[in-house]
């Protein structure tokens, strides 16, 4: 009951944000779109005819999730990067619910408001290249639970190490084009990507939405390996945010810079 | 009286980045606070009052020593024990400027696993105590220093918490709402028995609001005791004498062997010896000298210490023989 107090309270925050800054969010959605059109209109114009459809839907689908990845694994560490700066930090570092569990709802109201968002931008993609993709909300939706829950882990480590460092920027840069090829690549090119965190639950969501695959199509082998980056990411995120937590104790770097 | 926190020997160094060095910032401390006490924890910059402060906050891991809050110990029961402090450590910084008032009070309170029913009643009493009702739907950065001051302290209590720390609670706040933020919390240490940690280095508002301090200089306690004692141990020594006319070379020198701390200021027709009388048996001298010399004397003063000046004796040394540590 007490966390989902921390949730509601941190749902509440990020949406008076959102509406606060409603010019940059704007801003966000048209430079996302615009670098969506120049994909398109890139593909229309100098792409292979005949496999102009499929690339678009592939486009449309990994182009999505880039958002969504950066929304999710990059944005906390910005979130982390500028509570440091205020000095809100300290406080959050003082709630006897403990950072991470803070930091965790911060993940899941971000990802739950920005959602909207990315449902907004799927439909526009969609309608602006003309492909209507198969939106099969009861396949999607597992896969994209677990995918999510790999993401989180992700941003944990991203936040435990944001939290010690600090000066991270750099690499939260860098970060966006690692996240881009990570959601860009198929696993057919590189199979082993599977075992990174969230690669293989969008190849499962591209199976859905590009080829019209159901839940129950897919092989245990998928969803067991699926179910195991989830948990093994989750894991691993939370073990290093609290190392990093404890790590930021002892050497007091919870303050501003 | 029941001590609410207790620091026991107490130990933290940093490793400097560059040297390798290690810095004790905190060496071996312990003191008790008690419920419902105001105690002022000073220092010069670089004391170690921060990091003690962090270290009772639960933000920094002392390397060894203890600390209990209401009887948890704060390291292997770290949540538990938070559940009983709050802290404001920088001020207005600690607040998020583009979230209005209410909804600042609202935000911390559910991080801390409060729902915004359960607090409705409470922040509405804040908020009228301290005078930011009409101020509610305002954004933070629009609010005075003053105003987000107050707002930080409201955060504070609003956890409910037992013990508050406040790092520099009246820093760059104007006359009126520093002297505002000090009867607010006289009034929450009366009304809500709750127990208060002050920083500060305006020594007014220690003087003004402490029962108690606890004075650090690098990284050791030099001082435990009552602003009452203190002040009374350094007031009762500084004496201002006004002469009529000036000493002579001599006097001036049979002075300075008795008392080699005396100053002599002669003006155009008098002049003022200013001493610090250790024992009385001083005073009886120095009246000898005066008198077997027949130098005319006008007035005697004796000199109100403050307690900045009593804490900066404090931390030149001054005090190491004459006082202990009694709380």
């Amino acid at each position: 009951m007490q966390f989902l107090n921390v949730l509601n309270a941190n749902i509440r925050r990020e949406y008076i944000l959102l509406k606060r800054y409603l010019p940059n969010t704007i801003a966000m959605l048209i430079t996302f779109y615009v670098l969506f059109l120049g994909m398109f209109f890139g593909i229309t114009l100098i792409g292979d005819p005949s496999t102009q459809d499929a690339n678009i839907q592939y486009v449309i689908v990994n182009y999505i999730f880039w958002f969504l990845a950066m929304v999710v694994v990059n944005d906390i560490g910005w979130q982390i990067t500028n509570e440091a700066t205020q000095g809100t930090l300290e406080q959050l570092g003082m709630s006897p619910m403990g950072i991470w569990k803070i930091m965790f709802s911060r993940l899941l109201s971000t990802t739950l408001i920005e959602f909207v968002i990315i449902i907004g931008l799927l439909y526009l993609s969609m309608f602006t290249a003309g492909q209507w993709l198969n939106v099969d909300v009861l396949s999607i939706l597992p896969v994209l639970i677990l995918t999510l829950i790999s993401m989180f882990g992700l941003g944990l480590i991203i936040a435990g190490f944001t939290m010690i460092l600090k000066q991270i920027q750099a690499f939260l840069q860098i970060l966006q084009f690692i996240l881009a090829g990570l959601t860009f690549v198929p696993l057919s090119v590189a199979p082993f990507l599977a075992f990174f965190p969230f690669v293989k639950g969008i190849d499962m969501v591209r199976e859905i939405m590009i080829n019209g695959v159901t839940i129950s199509e897919f092989a245990m082998a998928d969803i067991a390996i699926l179910v195991f980056n989830a948990i093994f990411y989750f894991g691993i995120g939370l073990f290093i945010f609290l190392r990093c937590e404890r790590f930021a104790m002892q050497k007091g770097l919870l303050a501003h810079y | 009286m029941q001590p609410i926190v207790e620091v026991k020997n107490l130990k933290k160094s940093y490793k400097k980045r560059k040297t390798k060095e290690y810095i004790t910032a905190v060496n071996d401390i312990s003191f008790t606070v008690n419920k419902g006490e105001i105690l002022g924890l000073l220092g010069p910059n670089g004391a170690g009052k921060t990091t003690t402060i962090k270290m009772i906050c639960g933000l920094v891991k002392p390397d060894s020593g203890s600390i209990s809050i209401n009887g948890i110990d704060n390291q292997s029961k770290r949540l538990q024990a938070q559940e009983h402090i709050s802290a404001v450590l920088e001020g207005n910084r600690n607040l998020y400027w583009r979230l209005t008032v209410r909804e600042n009070l609202e935000y911390f309170a559910g991080n801390r696993g409060k729902s915004r029913k359960e607090v409705s009643t409470q922040i509405d009493d804040l908020l009228e105590q301290f005078n930011l009702k009409n101020k509610e739907k305002e954004m933070v950065n629009r609010l005075s220093r003053g105003m987000q001051q107050k707002l930080a302290i409201a955060v504070a209590l609003l956890a409910g918490s037992e013990v508050i720390l406040l790092d520099e609670p009246t820093l760059g706040l104007d006359i009126e709402t520093g002297y505002e933020v000090r009867e607010l919390l006289r009034e929450i240490v009366r009304t809500q028995k709750k127990t208060i940690i002050i920083t500060s280095h305006d020594m007014d508002v220690i003087q003004d609001l402490c029962e108690r301090t606890v004075i650090i200089n690098s990284g050791k306690i030099v001082t435990n005791d009552y602003v009452e004692n203190l002040m009374k141990l350094f007031d009762v020594r500084a004496y201002s004498i006004k002469l009529d006319g000036h000493l002579s070379e001599e006097q001036h020198h049979l002075l300075l062997e008795k008392f080699p701390q005396l100053v002599y200021t002669p003006d155009t027709y008098q002049s003022v010896l200013e001493v610090d009388l250790t024992q009385s048996q001083e005073m009886y001298d120095l009246f000898d000298i005066l008198k077997l010399e027949q130098i005319p004397v006008d007035t005697i003063d004796r000199k109100t210490v403050n307690f900045e000046q009593v804490f900066m004796k404090i931390v030149k040394g001054e005090s190491e023989d004459a006082i202990p540590e009694r709380a």
